[in-house]
């Protein structure tokens, strides 16, 4: 069955091949039929590469090991879903997983948006030139296809894969990654078809809000595998694989946030073009980097075939973007221009300037072990204190912004309104930062600046649902609960927009939290049977040892007691298990979740000497490291009632647009 | 190992016909030109958009007002000018009919 | 315009100061000798891995990732020892050259896995 996957990629690389040419050649000739043919070219690729994908899944479904990617991720003792999750456990595998979620997107894009023939048809083309590097891929360097002898067993799976969050946070990521190449052919296919107007934002809104809720959902779900699957007591290594998926994430806000101001203003046409092609262009280096492990070791460079393929893809699309943009710079001129720096326009701006600012200093993280290697010939790397300091520097400001935004008026602000409306959250801020620093907590500055800015940001999200439900209550009548549903509905780009403010704010606080007022303690010697230590107010004793088989590892667990003022409050059992299949030993932490200041007693069995019983044990305090979890769960809600479609809206749209239809969005 | 190869070609043969479908649809089409707004289209495509960003503007400029956030003496200042702005973009439209800026509606935020 | 290329300025500045300040070197065992600060040293594991990284020390050699050097650094380490670490591994660890010996920062070593995406750490807390 290798040869029909094989063949069925070998169709897909036709299609997008044609697509390209033909819909290209279609697009600048005006020829219909062809341009039609081109979309359907598009449309089929899905089809066939889904072909090549369930191919894929049934290999893997059915431990045939006669295809060489099965034996190498999976084995015979491995449960099914995590065999099935080994699609995208391996490089080529990931590809195809790549193709066939973009293959997806696009039919599925191109579809919906198909009476917008003009526009279209230059979309098509770039989608497919995209989809013809990863078809290329998967079909010339790196099949998933290879068939080879089949082994008595496969090679299975890294045991800390095995993990229910593996299972969900690389098909989030990628449905993020991906997601953000359709406003980026949309852009693109606009400057090709010498538009000028906004239906290439209108027709990608609902997609940009999907890929990016997509993308930070899929950090979260990786955040949490690392904090409880890893554990080393963290969720964030600033490793480049984790930075690869954060920069389009920081792009991708950035942009969501400046097309609302080109909408409503008509300004930033070429930041926006910019920004979309740059959260495209670090999804497509981000993978880059992920698959390829370059930024390891500059070694590992030319270990990989992928490396300079990649590369070369990357070069190419941004050679083209930005001779495009800049070609077609005078269809891009602004409409009007920024009338104060006291402005609702104006706090989007330097949530701009600050949010680029954040990734361009990642992205210059990430690269300066490359670019000190090939010009100085001595590889230099940055580490956590590069990155806390710039999170800091931008990150904070940023919080604040999210507060102050709201607050601003559009295009001008007096300063007497502004003192009024600031009041409120300013003495909300002032107050918990007082209360904090009596109550101890003034030790650290970005911890102490973090809760005070989140206060404020509070209160001026609060204020804003509360006075929108108060002037809705005076023009409507209703009552409380009624203004208030009327109010989000009828503007749920605003509302929503608003709960996933409060959702970073939430993200904010459990960061500080965890991170800045965190205990760390580990006795030095070791624990024996019987030995307490003590953290943070809690005591920990440690009574004993015990190992026992399960499905296909051998599992050492420390029993912990612990207790808070004198009286139990839970048992926990760090330890380590042993894979057998894949000779390797995986930490296993224990951790507490305290309903009393939403954190965590995290522990982990460092070390464990099996002759003398004794247990090195780490244990960190976290306190308020939930609200990261309970944040995500909030910012799926907020994006939620940004992207629920508004019937009023789609009429206004449609009618705007009646000749030449876009979808508004999904 | 044949069934692979016959599935193969099959799905080949798909995509081929899906391609051609459009030619084969309309083998002698009376146009067969790909639709493009012309300059007329385009005018009034940026009418439209300016018309719809005025009165989004007048709406949130009544709705700021409403919340405090704009001050008595700003949303004078302010109104009139947008106002206009508004009704300048619906006369450009419809330029026989007459060009009525509607009331700020009920309809909060929109 | 001009506040932004002041801001512009300033932020290349902070990035500046930040980088040369905070940078560290990174070096194969073979590149290693003589060398006097703390630096990051990478390499693969060469056994006998000896030793209590909780008690004396872990004691064992790293030699180059790739390439043909046959040179071996002897290491000392104490502190957190990530699951993966075993002879064979690719490894990073922060320290410096004391003697002949390496002697690693606590808590610094940390192994990464070229093949899968998903490097592990070691005990670094954030």
């Amino acid at each position: 069955m290798a040869e029909l996957g094989r063949a069925a990629l070998l169709v897909t690389f036709g299609l997008v091949v044609y697509a390209l040419v033909a819909g290209s050649l279609a697009a600048w000739r005006r020829r219909r039929r062809l341009a039609l043919s081109a979309q359907n070219a598009l449309l089929a690729a899905f089809g066939s590469t889904l072909v090549a994908a369930v191919v894929l899944l049934v290999a893997l479904a059915r431990r045939d090991f006669t295809f060489q990617y099965v034996a190498q991720h999976t084995s015979r003792s491995l449960p099914l879903g995590y065999a099935l999750s080994a699609f995208w456990g391996g490089q080529e595998g990931s590809l195809l997983l790549w193709l066939l979620v973009l293959s997806g997107y696009s039919a599925l894009a191109v579809w919906l948006n198909r009476r917008a023939r003009d526009l279209v048809a230059w979309v098509v083309p770039v989608l497919a030139l995209v989809a013809g590097f990863f078809a290329f891929m998967l079909c010339f360097v790196s099949s998933p296809f290879v068939v080879a002898p089949a082994p008595g067993d496969g090679a299975g799976m890294v045991p800390s894969l095995q993990n229910p969050y593996m299972l969900a946070h690389p098909p989030m990521l990628y449905l993020g990654y991906v997601g953000l190449t359709i406003p980026f052919a949309f852009g693109m296919g606009a400057l090709l078809s010498r538009q000028t107007d906004e239906r290439w934002i209108v027709a990608t809104r609902r997609w940009t809000l999907a890929a990016w809720t997509f993308l930070g959902v899929g950090q979260l779900l990786g955040a949490h595998w690392a904090y409880v699957e890893i554990g080393w007591g963290g969720y964030y290594a600033w490793d480049p694989v984790e930075n690869a998926a954060l920069m389009p994430w920081l792009a991708a806000t950035a942009f969501l946030h400046s097309v609302m101001i080109q909408e409503k203003r008509g300004m930033l046409k070429v930041w926006n073009m910019v920004l979309v092609s740059l959260a495209f262009l670090l999804s497509i280096f981000g993978t880059f980097l992920t698959r390829s492990g370059v930024v390891n070791s500059i070694h590992a460079f030319s270990e990989s075939p992928l490396g300079g393929w990649f590369l070369g893809f990357i070069a190419l699309m941004t050679v083209l973007t930005v001779a495009l943009i800049y070609i077609r710079l005078p269809l891009l001129k602004a409409r009007t221009k920024l009338e104060s720096l006291v402005s609702r326009e104006a706090t989007f701006l330097y949530n701009n300037l600050l949010l680029v600012a954040l990734c361009l200093t990642i992205l210059w993280g990430v690269m300066y072990p490359l670019l000190t290697q090939a010009l100085r010939g001595e590889t230099r790397s940055v580490s956590k204190p590069y990155y806390d300091f710039f999170l800091h520097t931008f990150g904070l400001p940023l919080l604040l912004l999210m507060g102050i935004g709201p607050l601003v008026a559009w295009r001008r602000a007096s300063l007497r309104a502004l003192g009024k409306t600031f009041l409120v959250p300013l003495l909300a801020a002032v107050v918990t930062g007082v209360a904090l620093i009596g109550a101890g907590l003034g030790g650290s500055t970005p911890g102490l600046l973090t809760y005070t800015f989140s206060a404020f940001v509070a209160a001026s999200i609060v204020l804003e649902f509360w006075r929108g439900t108060n002037a809705r209550r005076a023009i409507a009548g209703e009552s409380y609960p009624r203004a208030f549903t009327s109010l989000v509905a009828r503007n749920r780009r605003r509302y929503g927009g608003y709960v996933v403010h409060a959702a970073v704010l939430l993200l904010a606080i459990g960061i500080a939290g965890s991170s800045a007022y965190q205990t760390v303690r580990e006795p030095v010697h070791g624990l024996r049977p019987g030995q307490s230590m003590e953290i943070a107010g809690y005591t920990l004793t440690y009574r004993g040892l015990a190992t026992r088989q399960e499905e296909n590892a051998q599992a050492t667990r420390a029993t912990v007691d612990v207790s808070r003022g004198g009286s139990h409050v839970t048992t926990l059992h760090p330890g380590k298990n042993w894979y057998p299949v894949e000779q390797q030993t995986s930490n296993e932490v224990s951790i507490y979740h305290d309903p009393r200041n939403l954190g965590d007693v995290f522990t982990i069995a460092d070390q464990i000497d099996p002759k003398s019983q004794t247990l090195f044990l780490k244990v960190l305090v976290k306190p308020l490291v939930n609200l990261i979890w309970v944040a995500g769960f909030v910012f799926v809600l907020g994006s939620v009632i940004a992207m629920w479609p508004d019937a009023v809206e789609q009429r206004r749209l449609a009618e705007r647009y009646a000749p030449a239809a876009v979808s508004a969005g999904l | 190992m044949t069934l692979a190869l016959v599935l193969g070609a099959v799905l080949a043969v798909l995509a081929v016909l899906l391609v051609a479908r459009p030619f084969l649809r309309e083998p002698a089409p009376a146009d067969d030109r790909l639709a493009e707004p012309g300059e007329l289209d385009r005018r009034r495509l940026e009418l439209v958009e300016e018309r719809d960003r005025a009165l989004a503007a007048l709406k949130e400029l009544e709705f700021d007002h409403r919340t405090g956030k704009v001050s008595d003496d700003d949303y004078r200042a302010l109104v009139g000018p947008l106002r206009r702005a508004a009704a300048e973009a619906l006369r450009a439209l419809e330029p026989r009919a007459q060009a009525r800026v509607p009331e700020p509606t009920t309809r909060i935020g929109g | 315009m001009l506040a932004l290329s002041v801001a512009a300025a300033l932020a290349v500045f902070i990035l500046y100061t930040a980088v040369v300040g905070g940078a560290t070197t990174q070096l194969s065992p073979s590149r290693l000798a003589g060398h006097a600060g703390h630096v990051a040293l990478v390499g693969t594991v060469v056994g006998p891995v000896t030793g209590d990284a909780h008690g004396a020390g872990l004691r064992f050699r790293v030699k180059d990732v790739s390439g043909a050097s046959r040179v071996t650094v002897p290491i000392v380490y104490r502190g957190s020892v990530p699951d993966l670490f075993k002879v064979g591994r690719h490894i990073v660890l922060t320290g410096k050259l004391q003697g002949a010996t390496f002697v690693g920062d606590k808590d610094s070593l940390v192994t990464k896995c070229p093949s899968k995406y998903a490097p592990a750490k070691g005990s670094s807390s954030s």
